[in-house]
């Protein structure tokens, strides 16, 4: 029937696990998107999980250790598994300063606190996140993901463009993918040889409309340097 | 000091559940546009499906998607992320 081989969601599971019938996020949330992605990619897991009954009788995998849609914190998804535990972090930057933007500090403290698998991921990329979550369960001792969502409400753009924003965030090298494994080797996930004008991430959101060119310009030097000490952690083969 | 606002909870629950006020919540309900998809361009790759926030695209008998207007939001990111343009959205009077 299909007149062509590539199918986007045979990479995928095709079954829901987080679909709310009353689905409060807001329209182009991406933290629901990036929810929806993970809990494919925890498939095993949720099936073993406690559920929850919502209003409606639909059954929910009681997994967070907050409210999912909670816009105040980051929310923490914690999963316990043998040996270990894995921790993912919903971060969608709802501080909303301008140095928050730029840097990301947890996986690094993540590494040095030794865990055995950190990786920064965004749903702008579904399939790397999903084989990131995978790795994550499977890894031996504990785990930690970062996950940026990009949300239209606290940023401030046009909810067309959540996807966009985060690929743009991803390829201005302002939230670099990257994966530690076992003995601290880094390795580089979705690498452009040119990166994106750090301007063109900023520029459409809202919250930075008053960010003058000096500001861009010592933001792009920063980007530039973090990245360079990340590269540097990078041992040739 | 005491506050002097006595607001009991029985009180708080009753002005909430009054029937009057509630009605069933549907996601959908407040949307603005909805996607529509060309079946003359469209490739069946699924695209949209993968970055629905809201899960709201599902696979028709045909093999063409199709967006579940009881979950859609109207958020406009399967228009975004069509590689050949296909989805369309189209305002609701």
């Amino acid at each position: 029937m299909d007149k062509f081989s590539l199918f986007v969601p045979n990479f995928l599971p095709f079954k829901e696990y987080f679909v709310p019938e009353k689905n409060i996020a807001c329209s182009g949330c991406g933290l629901a998107l990036a929810i929806r992605q993970t809990y494919k990619a925890l498939e095993a897991v949720i099936e073993k999980a406690e559920w929850v009954k919502a209003g409606d009788g639909k059954l929910f995998a009681k997994l967070f250790d907050k409210s999912p849609m909670g816009n105040s914190e980051p929310s923490l998804l914690r999963i316990k598994k043998p040996g270990g535990e894995l921790i993912i972090c919903f971060d969608n930057e709802a501080g909303g300063s301008l140095e928050e933007a730029v840097k990301k500090a947890m996986p690094a403290i993540a590494v040095a606190e030794g865990f055995r698998y950190v990786a920064t991921a965004c749903p702008s990329y579904p399939f790397d996140l999903y084989e990131k979550v995978k790795k994550g369960l499977e890894a031996e001792g504990k785990a930690y993901i970062h996950i940026l969502c990009p949300c239209p409400v606290a940023w401030q753009f046009d909810p067309e463009l959540t996807v966009k924003i985060g690929r743009w965030a991803v390829e201005s090298r302002t939230f670099p993918l990257y994966e530690v494994g076992s003995a601290s080797a880094y390795h580089l996930t979705g690498t452009t040889a040119k990166p994106r004008p750090l301007a063109d991430y900023l520029k459409p959101q809202y919250r930075f409309a008053e960010i003058s060119e000096q500001q861009i310009a010592d933001l792009t030097t920063t980007v530039e340097s973090d990245y360079k000490k990340l590269t540097d952690k990078i041992q040739p083969e | 000091m005491e506050s002097t606002a006595k607001f009991t909870k029985s009180m708080v629950e009753c002005s909430l559940l009054d029937k009057e006020l509630g009605r069933p919540f549907k996601p959908g309900a407040r949307r603005e546009a909805t996607p529509e998809w060309d079946k003359d361009k469209c490739v069946r790759c699924g695209l949209c499906y993968v970055y629905c926030p809201d899960g709201a695209i599902y696979r028709a008998e045909d093999g063409f998607f199709e967006a579940d207007t009881d979950k859609c939001k109207g958020c406009g990111i399967c228009h975004r992320e069509c590689w050949f343009g296909v989805i369309s959205m189209v305002k609701e009077d």
